[in-house]
């Protein structure tokens, strides 16, 4: 029965789900946010292990086309699983400690489900549904707390929220807009408070009198690793391994936009994904798999004590330790599902430009891989604010034009190699 | 029996006791496997506060004498149905929900009181609606032909809080029928609740 559970568990290979997943991931990666956005569109109906994190990939491709309905629905969807309590209770709970932890539902760690809030709140915000968006930064900003200490009092919640500028700084503009000065100027103060040189971006004229938000996400994010044994989980690269981070170059109509005190990063996901709090299923997994190790050598001693010996009782022993101590090792992986589309950092730059159509080009000329979009025919509007959500990529690279197709987007000269992509 | 034929008879009875707790452990894993959606809850409002808030509004609307003295002066209250304005803290409160907790209000109303309100769409859903072009659907006359007196509006606001171990949140949901002419309220209700959900060993 050893032997048969053992099978049973090591012969679990991907799912069709899972297996188109990971292609809609690659799609993404490629700039195929059409593909991902299909791909993704099927699995993501599905309320298994993985809805949480399909629906949020989902969110992602969609977001990235301005497919603004898709991608509120989809963080919508994640939004209500994240929020709840008892998910993976009963079943779910034993099978993750005693089979594969893989068998839980995906919620994901506190930053990822921060990031989900974020960019709800994000698609209500370039809807100018300012109290939704209000709502939820808000509760990006809750999320974070599942890092503190059980025993923290809440004003260490600050050590949290200082990781999470973005949110704090959204929330802020969202209190603007709504008309709570009040409220906006305490999030502003506060996000100088924690980092005095992002008070550029936190200037409450600068914030009142933009009519243009751009938020221009850059790099990767952090990538879930395991130890040589499998059992312990953490996130690389550090930030130092991945160098610091560029700052963004803006132009409109090919004459370049003061961004001074606008190129520090408010976030460095990276950063973040370093505080990751041991949970008891960590230590649950740490034992087994110490466990798992000690029984495989035990047994194999056992074995060929008994073998030498020929005390066949010795031997069975042993071989059963061994089989257990595998079966012990194969159930205290490691959970290395995430979010994998999470950007290194996101850049808000808030702007007044003469309202009109033009055309816009963000680039990172630091980063050494030639990361540009050019915009042609954003429309800046001369009341109000209009957001445009960025993610500078690889295979993004290029000119397009405004509004986006709702089949591709348009490219006018593209910079990705010729054959990746049609137009 | 012989010892030999004891360890068989031992071996089986351990075999098949090790055998029926693996497949418990299987009937146990997948009997309590819940999909995403029908495992958990959450302190977010729900259906059942739907029905209970807006059954108790559409009642206390129908019995409030200032409403009643309205239609005998001027006859059936023309009322423009506004969805919720959301004030919560840290909750989400879509399009769709929003407009459901005071439609659901206006609806109870048309069937209970016919002739005691007219009811006008709001220009945001009948301009959305025409934009539809659904075509076997008539939107009726445009929202300027016909002036509304009252609006029908709500406001919810929470206290909500959360920490590992737990999220709180406390809810007033305040409803109001106003006059467009001259502001003052004709009528207002409220109804509270307090939710609270633990969170769990994987939450």
């Amino acid at each position: 029965m050893v032997l048969i559970a053992m099978l049973a568990v090591g012969g679990c290979g991907p799912t069709k789900e899972q297996i188109a997943a990971s292609r809609a991931v690659e799609a993404y990666f490629a700039g195929d946010y059409a593909a991902a956005q299909q791909k993704l569109m099927q699995v993501a109906k599905k309320p298994d292990e993985n809805f949480v994190l399909n629906n949020v990939r989902l969110g992602s491709a969609a977001l990235a086309r301005y497919d603004l309905d898709t991608a509120e629905e989809a963080f919508l969807r994640a939004y209500e699983v994240i929020n709840s309590v008892g998910v993976n209770a009963g079943g779910r709970s034993l099978g993750a400690v005693l089979v594969d932890e893989k068998i839980k539902i995906w919620k994901g760690e506190p930053f990822e489900r921060a990031m989900a809030n974020f960019y709800l709140g994000l698609v209500y915000y370039m809807r100018q549904d300012y109290a939704n968006a209000r709502a939820a930064f808000e509760n990006a900003l809750f999320k974070l707390r599942d890092y503190a200490d059980t025993n923290d009092a809440k004003d260490q919640y600050a050590e949290q929220e200082s990781n999470f500028l973005i949110g704090l700084i959204m929330l802020g503009k969202s209190w603007q807009k709504l008309g709570r000065d009040d409220l906006a100027r305490a999030c502003f103060d506060r996000v100088r408070e924690l980092r005095p040189h992002l008070a550029p971006l936190v200037d409450y004229q600068r914030n009142a009198t933009s009519n243009l938000l751009l938020v221009v996400e850059f790099g990767h994010g952090p990538q879930k690793i395991t130890d040589f044994d499998g059992s312990i989980v953490g996130f690389a690269p550090s930030p130092m391994q991945a160098g610091t981070i560029p700052p963004p170059r803006v132009t409109v109509d090919g004459l370049p936009v003061d961004l001074q005190g606008l190129t520090e990063p408010p976030i460095d996901l990276l950063a973040m994904a370093q505080d990751r709090r041991w949970q008891s299923i960590d230590t649950i997994r740490a034992i087994k798999s110490a466990v798992g190790s000690g029984l495989i050598i035990g047994g194999a001693g056992a074995t060929i004590y008994g073998a030498n010996r020929g005390r066949e009782d010795t031997a069975l022993a042993g071989l059963a330790m061994i089989g257990t101590g595998l079966l012990l090792k194969a159930t205290s992986q490691a959970d290395v599902r995430q979010w994998e589309m999470l950007p290194r950092t996101v850049f808000i730059l808030p702007l007044r430009i003469p309202p009109g159509t033009h055309d816009l080009t963000v680039s990172f000329p630091h980063a050494g891989s030639g990361l540009q979009q050019t915009w042609r025919g954003i429309i800046v509007p001369p009341q109000g604010q209009a957001t445009y959500y960025m993610r500078l990529q690889r295979w993004t690279s290029g000119t397009y034009t405004w509004p986006p197709m709702r089949d591709d987007l348009a490219r006018i000269q593209p910079a990705y190699p010729a054959g990746n992509r049609t137009p | 029996m012989n010892a030999h034929e004891h360890r068989c008879g031992w071996r089986s009875t351990s075999d098949l006791r090790s055998s029926a707790f693996i497949c418990g452990l299987v009937l146990l894993l997948l009997a309590g496997c819940k999909n995403a959606l029908e495992a958990g809850h959450n302190t977010a409002l729900d259906w059942v506060d739907l029905v209970k808030m807006t059954d108790d509004m559409a009642m206390k609307i129908a019995a409030d004498p200032e409403v009643q003295r309205a239609y005998a002066q001027h006859g059936p209250l023309k009322i423009v149905v506004q969805p919720v304005v959301n004030a919560m803290t840290a909750e989400v409160l879509p399009r769709g929900p929003a407009e459901a907790f005071t439609a659901r209000v206006r609806t109870l109303l048309a069937k209970h009181a016919p002739d005691r309100f007219i009811w006008i769409m709001n220009r945001d859903t009948y301009y959305r609606l025409l934009d539809r072009e659904l075509e076997e659907i008539d939107p009726g006359p445009s929202p300027e032909a016909i002036n509304p007196e009252y609006a029908l509006t709500a406001t919810f606001r929470s206290l909500t809080d959360e920490d590992p171990k737990r999220r709180s949140a406390y809810y007033l949901c305040v409803y109001e029928l106003s006059s467009l002419a001259d502001r003052t309220v004709l009528w207002t209700g409220s109804y509270e609740v307090k939710k609270i959900a633990v969170k769990g060993f994987l939450d």
